[in-house]
């Protein structure tokens, strides 16, 4: 699977993950925060890779079930045995990159009042 | 100096080829190059300058650990590892937190794998010079605010407790966090430069091929596709714990290479008080040795991306804290685990298979660590503990940490380690060693490990030091042995 690029199979739940946990998160913000996520997905060990990506599938797939909002959230709150350590590894890199790019960022996402979205500095620093 | 850095190129010969430059990588070649032989470093990652890249943070996982930090030895749990991927490997990126070698612990290696020649007065005699190379002081002045929790708590409770010296230089007036680390790209590897030592770096050794009783024929790969071979007489593979017994196995050499991976696993909380303590770009100094050599805790770095990543196993719950997070840092209970883990290095596959299994004493052991560790800190003034593990409860009282008891369970937490050791031990027990008293990997003339790989069991304390020392003695017996013209 090293050819599959992971933003076409973990960017979906990725997207929808984020979204639900992190309601007031900007898009652009959150976009940035899956691209990031799905760097770090490519980079992974070949073994380690070939696994997120298979469980990867089995979530890419079922988001186009009908009401898969309800499925994610399930997916999301529930700490299934292996499947739960995928949504753990998302949420982990996301939340990694969200608070040391954007320190301030609310607990819902949400940014400071007086505080823009987007615009990183180079090296990943609050803009 | 730094060390002439070569181009990819697709033939090199050279006397002694020395794979990674990490703390025995660079050790060795800076030995090597100093007694007169022709030494050649090939290095996988970058050259990244120490001022170039935010301690512990995210950037820094990008360029300087392999797979961006994201490694995990597979288990019931499994153990997210980080190793260094970069000149001077894992110096660049650790805490540099000293400990000299553990007297003890050695003594107890020397009898049990039976390793020759080991004199525990020369290991000191050695410790010394490198303690004096990498300038190992305290900090000047306070510690920080996140250090000082570990030391009060301590205090508070009637725990041994003391501040470990670091390899750092400050300036004239400096604090403790104006330090600059001496890791192997200010120190070793400009020695192994000025001796006249060249380097290679994105260069990945895929395999070593044995011609004859003289010959190696290294088989390189850059990072831009480049393929090609470096010729040697001796390689010291110092890639580290993972990748020294994966290159090994590459090249056929698998006999008690790769079976015995030690570390010492960590389980992590968050702890909020009332005053600002988080530094992000520091980690804390002090360190709480009450139940050493089973258990110890410590301070990790806390970016605040890294304290929402120790928030996150109970999110819904522990959200809030994060708008704090400048009152909040992170901390860690680690022990010495008597589980044995494996590294498989699989035809078709580029990355080994890593895997650990702690056994019921660790796991009991990590469990009085988590309580025991939120203990500390409530009594240095915690108004809020957040363990890390599905569903833990918020402490906030001496009376809530029989629930945290009851409620943790290693398999929901995060375990994580960054002290990888034994993939090769040394001794003339050939049951278990990879490798004799010297780190000749048997039966494979010229190839020598000189790593943590080499240690017998995690020694319980941050092992660069023991790896450092093992790795200057391993060499100088080599230059004995061998004479700088390959003898």
């Amino acid at each position: 699977m090293r050819s599959v690029p992971s933003s076409s199979l973990v960017g979906p739940f990725a997207d929808r993950l984020l979204a639900l946990d992190l309601p007031g998160l900007h898009p652009a913000r959150r976009r940035e925060a899956i691209d990031f996520t799905t760097r770090r997905v490519d980079s992974l060990p070949s073994l380690m890779r070939f696994g997120v990506m298979s469980i990867a599938a089995i979530f890419r797939a079922l988001l186009v079930l009908p009401r898969s909002d309800t499925l994610v959230k399930f997916l999301a709150r529930t700490a299934l045995p292996l499947l739960g350590e995928y949504v753990r590894l998302l949420r982990s890199l996301g939340y990694a990159y969200i608070w040391e790019t954007w320190p301030d960022t609310r607990p819902d996402g949400s940014q400071p009042d007086d505080a823009e979205p987007g615009g990183t500095q180079p090296g990943g620093r609050a803009a | 100096m730094n060390p002439q850095l070569l181009a990819p190129a697709v033939s090199y010969s050279t006397q002694v080829l020395v794979i990674g430059s990490g703390a025995g990588g660079a050790t060795t070649a800076c030995l090597l190059a100093e007694a007169g032989f022709d030494v050649l470093i090939a290095e996988e990652g970058p050259w990244v300058e120490q001022d170039t890249v935010v301690p512990f943070s995210l950037e820094q996982m990008d360029r300087q650990y392999r797979a961006g930090g994201v490694t995990v030895a597979l288990g019931l749990p499994s153990i997210a590892y980080t190793e260094g991927r970069c000149a001077g490997g894992g110096t660049e990126v650790n805490s540099g937190l000293y400990f000299r070698p553990p007297i003890d612990v050695i003594e107890r290696w020397r009898r049990d794998y039976r390793i020759d020649g080991l004199d525990l007065d020369e290991l000191a005699l050695i410790a010394d010079q490198v303690e004096a190379a990498i300038n190992v002081t305290t900090v000047p002045g306070s510690p920080t605010p996140a250090s000082e929790v570990l030391r009060r708590g301590a205090a508070a409770l009637g725990w041994k407790h003391s501040e470990i010296p670091r390899w750092m230089t400050y300036p004239p007036g400096g604090d403790a966090v104006t330090g600059r680390r001496q890791s192997m790209t200010r120190t070793y590897l400009p020695r192994a430069a000025a001796a006249g030592a060249r380097m290679v770096t994105d260069c990945r050794v895929d395999r070593l091929v044995r011609e004859g009783t003289a010959s190696i024929r290294a088989q390189v790969s850059y990072a831009s596709g480049l393929r090609g071979e470096i010729r040697c007489q001796f390689a010291f593979v110092c890639g580290g714990a993972i990748q020294t017994p994966a290159l090994l196995q590459r090249s056929g050499l698998r006999r008690h290479i790769g079976r015995s991976l030690a570390v010492h696993p960590t389980v992590k909380l968050a702890a909020r008080f009332r005053d600002e303590v988080n530094i992000p770009d520091d980690v804390p100094v002090h360190q709480v040795k009450e139940f050493a050599p089973n258990l110890s805790f410590g301070g990790s770095a806390s970016h605040p991306g890294l304290v929402a990543l120790a928030l996150s196993d109970h999110w819904s719950e522990f959200a809030s804290a994060i708008e704090d997070w400048r009152k909040i840092s992170v901390y860690y209970a680690a022990i010495t685990s008597e589980g044995r883990g494996n590294v498989i290095a699989v035809p078709g596959l580029r990355d080994p298979i890593v895997t650990y299994r702690l056994t019921p004493r660790d796991r009991a052991l990590l469990r009085s660590g988590m309580a025991r560790l939120a203990l500390l800190l409530l009594e240095a003034g915690a108004t809020d503990v957040y363990p890390s593990f599905r569903g833990a409860p918020l402490i906030r009282h001496r009376d809530q940490l029989s629930t945290l008891n009851q409620q943790f369970a290693v398999s929901k937490a995060s375990l994580m380690t960054v002290h990888l050791c034994s993939t090769v031990p040394l001794g003339e027990d050939r049951s278990r060693c990879g490798a004799d008293s010297f780190g000749r990997v048997h039966d494979a003339g010229g190839i020598i490990v000189n790593d943590a790989s080499l240690l017998p069991d995690a020694p319980g304390v941050n092992p660069q030091a023991t790896v450092m020392a093992f790795a200057i003695r391993n060499v100088r017996h080599f230059i004995d042995t061998n004479g700088p013209s390959g003898g």
